[in-house]
Protein backbone atom coordinates (compact mmCIF):
# COMPACT_ATOMS: atom_id res chain seq x y z
CA UNK A 1 0.00 0.00 0.00
CA UNK A 2 1.31 3.30 -0.66
CA UNK A 3 -0.19 6.24 0.18
CA UNK A 4 -0.37 10.01 -1.82
CA UNK A 5 -1.32 13.10 -0.12
CA UNK A 6 -2.90 15.41 -2.61
CA UNK A 7 -1.80 17.89 -0.02
CA UNK A 8 0.96 20.38 1.08
CA UNK A 9 -0.40 20.53 4.82
CA UNK A 10 2.61 18.25 6.24
CA UNK A 11 1.20 18.69 9.99
CA UNK A 12 -2.41 17.58 9.30
CA UNK A 13 -1.12 14.54 6.89
CA UNK A 14 1.60 13.34 9.92
CA UNK A 15 -1.59 13.63 12.07
CA UNK A 16 -3.53 11.46 10.26
CA UNK A 17 -0.71 8.95 9.81
CA UNK A 18 0.16 8.19 12.97
CA UNK A 19 0.66 4.48 13.86
CA UNK A 20 0.64 3.76 10.23
CA UNK A 21 3.47 1.31 8.28
CA UNK A 22 3.01 1.61 5.11
CA UNK A 23 4.64 4.81 3.07
CA UNK A 24 2.91 8.40 3.23
CA UNK A 25 4.05 10.45 0.48
CA UNK A 26 2.97 14.30 -0.10
CA UNK A 27 2.46 15.99 -3.41
CA UNK A 28 2.02 19.19 -3.06
CA UNK A 29 1.67 19.94 -6.55
CA UNK A 30 -0.36 17.49 -7.55
CA UNK A 31 1.64 15.59 -10.26
CA UNK A 32 0.28 12.57 -9.61
CA UNK A 33 -3.42 13.66 -10.17
CA UNK A 34 -2.15 14.96 -13.82
CA UNK A 35 -0.20 11.38 -14.22
CA UNK A 36 -3.32 8.99 -13.28
CA UNK A 37 -6.36 11.45 -14.02
CA UNK A 38 -7.41 11.81 -10.47
CA UNK A 39 -10.05 14.25 -9.67
CA UNK A 40 -10.90 13.42 -6.39
CA UNK A 41 -10.11 11.77 -3.14
CA UNK A 42 -10.06 8.80 -2.25
CA UNK A 43 -8.76 7.08 -5.41
CA UNK A 44 -7.49 3.75 -5.73
CA UNK A 45 -5.81 2.31 -8.41
CA UNK A 46 -4.27 -1.25 -8.76
CA UNK A 47 -0.58 -2.10 -9.71
CA UNK A 48 -0.12 -5.26 -10.19
CA UNK A 49 3.59 -6.89 -10.16
CA UNK A 50 4.13 -6.20 -13.57
CA UNK A 51 3.38 -2.15 -13.24
CA UNK A 52 0.28 -3.05 -14.98
CA UNK A 53 -2.80 -1.14 -14.18
CA UNK A 54 -5.00 -4.23 -12.67
CA UNK A 55 -8.25 -2.04 -11.55
CA UNK A 56 -8.17 1.86 -12.35
CA UNK A 57 -9.25 4.72 -10.60
CA UNK A 58 -11.84 4.02 -8.22
CA UNK A 59 -13.63 5.60 -5.62
CA UNK A 60 -13.01 3.56 -2.40
CA UNK A 61 -13.16 4.35 1.45
CA UNK A 62 -10.99 3.18 3.82
CA UNK A 63 -13.23 3.30 6.69
CA UNK A 64 -17.09 3.07 7.18
CA UNK A 65 -16.61 7.28 8.59
CA UNK A 66 -18.71 8.26 5.03
CA UNK A 67 -20.79 5.21 4.65
CA UNK A 68 -24.14 6.77 4.66
CA UNK A 69 -23.31 9.07 1.99
CA UNK A 70 -21.99 6.63 -0.40
CA UNK A 71 -23.69 3.86 0.58
CA UNK A 72 -20.53 1.06 0.42
CA UNK A 73 -19.38 -0.26 3.46
CA UNK A 74 -15.44 -0.52 3.03
CA UNK A 75 -15.40 -4.72 3.43
CA UNK A 76 -16.73 -4.77 -0.24
CA UNK A 77 -13.54 -3.36 -1.63
CA UNK A 78 -11.45 -4.69 1.02
CA UNK A 79 -12.97 -8.31 -0.10
CA UNK A 80 -12.27 -7.87 -3.65
CA UNK A 81 -8.68 -6.32 -2.49
CA UNK A 82 -8.11 -9.98 -0.59
CA UNK A 83 -9.33 -11.82 -3.78
CA UNK A 84 -6.88 -10.24 -5.99
CA UNK A 85 -3.55 -10.49 -3.89
CA UNK A 86 -4.46 -14.01 -3.46
CA UNK A 87 -6.15 -15.35 -6.49
CA UNK A 88 -5.81 -12.61 -9.09
CA UNK A 89 -9.13 -12.01 -9.19
CA UNK A 90 -10.69 -8.47 -10.68
CA UNK A 91 -13.97 -7.32 -10.57
CA UNK A 92 -15.69 -6.81 -13.43
CA UNK A 93 -15.77 -3.00 -13.52
CA UNK A 94 -11.68 -3.52 -13.77
CA UNK A 95 -12.11 -3.24 -17.30
CA UNK A 96 -13.96 -0.17 -17.46
CA UNK A 97 -11.67 2.73 -19.32
CA UNK A 98 -11.15 5.83 -17.54
CA UNK A 99 -11.80 9.24 -19.67
CA UNK A 100 -8.65 11.00 -19.98
CA UNK A 101 -8.42 14.80 -18.55
CA UNK A 102 -9.80 17.44 -21.04
CA UNK A 103 -7.49 20.22 -21.88
CA UNK A 104 -9.12 22.69 -19.62
CA UNK A 105 -8.27 20.17 -16.70
CA UNK A 106 -4.75 19.91 -17.84
CA UNK A 107 -4.63 24.07 -17.24
CA UNK A 108 -6.24 23.97 -14.59
CA UNK A 109 -3.85 21.75 -12.91
CA UNK A 110 -1.02 24.21 -14.34
CA UNK A 111 -2.78 27.20 -13.28
CA UNK A 112 -2.90 25.29 -9.50
CA UNK A 113 0.59 24.77 -9.82
CA UNK A 114 0.89 28.52 -10.79
CA UNK A 115 -0.80 29.59 -7.91
CA UNK A 116 0.35 27.29 -5.25
CA UNK A 117 3.47 28.62 -6.40
CA UNK A 118 2.74 32.28 -6.44
CA UNK A 119 1.32 31.32 -2.78
CA UNK A 120 4.19 30.28 -1.04
CA UNK A 121 6.52 33.38 -2.28
CA UNK A 122 3.97 35.79 -0.88
CA UNK A 123 2.34 36.90 -4.11
CA UNK A 124 -1.25 36.81 -2.93
CA UNK A 125 -2.63 38.82 -5.80
CA UNK A 126 -1.26 35.78 -8.09
CA UNK A 127 -2.35 33.07 -5.95
CA UNK A 128 -5.89 34.32 -5.91
CA UNK A 129 -5.93 35.29 -10.08
CA UNK A 130 -4.34 31.25 -10.79
CA UNK A 131 -6.50 29.54 -8.46
CA UNK A 132 -9.85 31.34 -9.42
CA UNK A 133 -8.79 30.75 -13.56
CA UNK A 134 -8.15 26.96 -12.33
CA UNK A 135 -11.46 26.87 -10.80
CA UNK A 136 -12.84 28.64 -13.41
CA UNK A 137 -11.18 26.08 -15.86
CA UNK A 138 -12.13 22.63 -13.47
CA UNK A 139 -14.76 23.58 -11.16
CA UNK A 140 -16.04 20.08 -10.56
CA UNK A 141 -12.32 18.64 -10.38
CA UNK A 142 -11.82 18.94 -6.42
CA UNK A 143 -8.45 18.15 -7.10
CA UNK A 144 -8.47 21.67 -7.86
CA UNK A 145 -11.57 23.33 -6.46
CA UNK A 146 -12.05 22.19 -2.92
CA UNK A 147 -8.34 21.52 -2.40
CA UNK A 148 -7.90 25.51 -3.12
CA UNK A 149 -10.24 26.04 -0.07
CA UNK A 150 -7.55 25.56 2.70
CA UNK A 151 -5.30 27.49 0.50
CA UNK A 152 -7.03 30.18 0.25
CA UNK A 153 -8.25 31.02 3.48
CA UNK A 154 -11.62 28.73 3.68
CA UNK A 155 -12.90 25.48 5.11
CA UNK A 156 -12.71 22.96 2.54
CA UNK A 157 -15.78 21.17 5.32
CA UNK A 158 -18.04 24.57 5.32
CA UNK A 159 -20.57 26.35 3.23
CA UNK A 160 -18.82 26.85 0.19
CA UNK A 161 -17.85 23.14 0.02
CA UNK A 162 -21.36 21.83 0.43
CA UNK A 163 -22.65 24.47 -2.47
CA UNK A 164 -20.22 22.86 -4.44
CA UNK A 165 -21.28 19.42 -3.31
CA UNK A 166 -24.64 19.99 -4.52
CA UNK A 167 -23.69 21.83 -8.01
CA UNK A 168 -21.40 18.62 -8.51
CA UNK A 169 -24.26 16.44 -7.92
CA UNK A 170 -26.87 18.70 -10.49
CA UNK A 171 -23.96 18.27 -12.73
CA UNK A 172 -24.31 14.07 -12.41
CA UNK A 173 -21.41 13.71 -10.07
CA UNK A 174 -18.38 13.97 -12.92
CA UNK A 175 -15.82 11.89 -11.66
CA UNK A 176 -12.53 10.11 -13.40
CA UNK A 177 -13.18 6.61 -12.12
CA UNK A 178 -14.91 4.12 -11.45
CA UNK A 179 -17.84 4.47 -8.34
CA UNK A 180 -19.53 1.19 -7.52
CA UNK A 181 -22.89 0.90 -7.05
CA UNK A 182 -24.67 0.83 -3.48
CA UNK A 183 -24.40 -2.34 -1.87
CA UNK B 1 14.89 35.43 -12.61
CA UNK B 2 11.97 33.00 -13.61
CA UNK B 3 10.84 30.30 -11.73
CA UNK B 4 10.40 27.06 -13.54
CA UNK B 5 7.27 25.01 -11.98
CA UNK B 6 8.27 21.79 -13.61
CA UNK B 7 8.98 17.97 -11.64
CA UNK B 8 10.39 20.57 -9.49
CA UNK B 9 10.03 24.44 -8.91
CA UNK B 10 13.33 25.69 -9.89
CA UNK B 11 14.93 29.49 -10.15
CA UNK B 12 17.09 30.27 -13.37
CA UNK B 13 18.24 33.47 -14.93
CA UNK B 14 15.99 34.23 -17.89
CA UNK B 15 12.70 36.30 -19.07
CA UNK B 16 9.32 35.48 -19.61
CA UNK B 17 6.45 36.84 -22.18
CA UNK B 18 2.94 35.71 -23.56
CA UNK B 19 4.44 33.45 -25.57
CA UNK B 20 8.40 32.41 -25.11
CA UNK B 21 10.43 31.74 -21.70
CA UNK B 22 14.16 32.27 -22.77
CA UNK B 23 16.77 30.50 -20.69
CA UNK B 24 20.45 29.46 -21.03
CA UNK B 25 20.58 26.17 -23.07
CA UNK B 26 22.88 24.95 -20.28
CA UNK B 27 20.31 25.29 -17.66
CA UNK B 28 18.23 23.05 -19.40
CA UNK B 29 19.55 19.75 -18.11
CA UNK B 30 18.98 20.54 -14.51
CA UNK B 31 15.59 22.37 -14.67
CA UNK B 32 14.13 19.22 -17.04
CA UNK B 33 16.82 16.57 -17.00
CA UNK B 34 17.04 16.77 -21.19
CA UNK B 35 19.77 18.46 -23.03
CA UNK B 36 19.83 19.80 -26.32
CA UNK B 37 21.82 18.33 -28.62
CA UNK B 38 22.44 18.71 -32.84
CA UNK B 39 19.88 15.44 -33.47
CA UNK B 40 17.42 17.35 -31.02
CA UNK B 41 15.95 17.04 -27.38
CA UNK B 42 18.07 14.01 -25.63
CA UNK B 43 18.19 12.19 -22.42
CA UNK B 44 20.37 9.40 -21.59
CA UNK B 45 19.71 7.04 -24.97
CA UNK B 46 16.82 8.46 -26.25
CA UNK B 47 16.67 11.81 -28.34
CA UNK B 48 13.53 13.49 -29.49
CA UNK B 49 14.22 15.00 -33.02
CA UNK B 50 14.19 18.90 -33.36
CA UNK B 51 15.09 21.46 -35.22
CA UNK B 52 18.15 23.19 -32.93
CA UNK B 53 17.02 26.64 -34.83
CA UNK B 54 13.66 26.33 -33.72
CA UNK B 55 14.54 25.81 -30.00
CA UNK B 56 17.27 27.66 -29.82
CA UNK B 57 19.03 31.88 -30.70
CA UNK B 58 22.85 32.80 -29.57
CA UNK B 59 22.90 30.44 -26.80
CA UNK B 60 19.53 31.29 -25.69
CA UNK B 61 16.57 28.75 -25.31
CA UNK B 62 12.83 28.70 -25.66
CA UNK B 63 11.34 26.24 -22.86
CA UNK B 64 7.90 26.89 -24.09
CA UNK B 65 9.04 25.63 -27.86
CA UNK B 66 11.23 22.72 -25.28
CA UNK B 67 7.78 21.90 -23.59
CA UNK B 68 6.09 21.73 -26.83
CA UNK B 69 8.65 19.19 -28.35
CA UNK B 70 8.58 17.10 -25.40
CA UNK B 71 4.40 16.71 -25.62
CA UNK B 72 4.27 18.31 -22.57
CA UNK B 73 1.44 21.02 -21.94
CA UNK B 74 3.10 24.57 -19.92
CA UNK B 75 1.11 27.81 -19.42
CA UNK B 76 3.40 30.93 -18.96
CA UNK B 77 2.77 33.88 -16.40
CA UNK B 78 4.54 37.21 -17.28
CA UNK B 79 3.25 38.70 -14.32
CA UNK B 80 4.68 36.45 -11.58
CA UNK B 81 7.86 35.66 -14.29
CA UNK B 82 6.65 32.12 -14.14
CA UNK B 83 6.08 28.68 -16.28
CA UNK B 84 4.10 25.89 -15.18
CA UNK B 85 5.02 22.67 -17.33
CA UNK B 86 2.63 19.52 -17.13
CA UNK B 87 3.52 15.80 -17.56
CA UNK B 88 3.36 14.23 -20.89
CA UNK B 89 0.17 13.69 -22.37
CA UNK B 90 1.48 10.04 -23.13
CA UNK B 91 2.48 9.13 -19.69
CA UNK B 92 -1.36 9.73 -18.68
CA UNK B 93 -2.83 7.88 -22.40
CA UNK B 94 -0.52 5.19 -21.51
CA UNK B 95 -2.26 4.80 -18.04
CA UNK B 96 -5.54 4.79 -18.95
CA UNK B 97 -5.73 3.17 -22.36
CA UNK B 98 -2.42 0.73 -22.56
CA UNK B 99 -2.58 -0.12 -18.33
CA UNK B 100 1.25 1.24 -17.71
CA UNK B 101 1.57 2.66 -14.35
CA UNK B 102 3.22 6.02 -15.09
CA UNK B 103 6.02 5.89 -12.10
CA UNK B 104 6.47 8.66 -10.36
CA UNK B 105 8.82 10.02 -7.53
CA UNK B 106 7.23 11.89 -4.34
CA UNK B 107 8.69 12.58 -0.53
CA UNK B 108 7.64 10.75 2.12
CA UNK B 109 6.27 12.00 5.33
CA UNK B 110 10.01 11.83 6.49
CA UNK B 111 11.24 13.62 4.05
CA UNK B 112 12.78 10.52 2.07
CA UNK B 113 12.22 10.28 -1.71
CA UNK B 114 10.17 7.59 -2.97
CA UNK B 115 8.93 5.91 -6.39
CA UNK B 116 6.41 3.99 -7.32
CA UNK B 117 9.07 1.52 -9.11
CA UNK B 118 10.93 1.18 -5.78
CA UNK B 119 7.87 -1.23 -4.90
CA UNK B 120 8.23 -3.54 -8.40
CA UNK B 121 7.55 -6.62 -8.13
CA UNK B 122 4.80 -6.88 -5.81
CA UNK B 123 0.99 -6.01 -5.84
CA UNK B 124 0.29 -2.39 -4.56
CA UNK B 125 -2.57 -0.36 -3.63
CA UNK B 126 -2.25 3.51 -4.64
CA UNK B 127 -4.41 5.44 -2.75
CA UNK B 128 -4.83 9.29 -3.40
CA UNK B 129 -6.15 11.20 0.09
CA UNK B 130 -6.06 14.72 1.26
CA UNK B 131 -6.51 16.32 4.39
CA UNK B 132 -9.25 18.68 2.98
Amino acid sequence: MIAVAIDEDLEAIRGHSEGITYPVLMDPEHNLTELYAISNVPTVVWIDENGRIARPNASEFGTDMFVEYTGRPREGHFNQLRAWVRDDLVPADADTEIEDLSQDEIDARLHFKLAATARHSGDDAGATRHFAKAIELAPFDFTISRAAMPLQGEDPFGEKFMALMQQWVDEGAPFHGIVPPRS
Amino acid sequence: MIKVIADQVVETDGTIDSTRAIIATDALMDILGWELKDEGLCRDELCVPAERATLETDGKLDLAAVARTLGRPSILDPETNAIAIGAPATDRSAALKDRVAPNFSLTDIDGVSRSLADYAGKKRLLVAFSSW
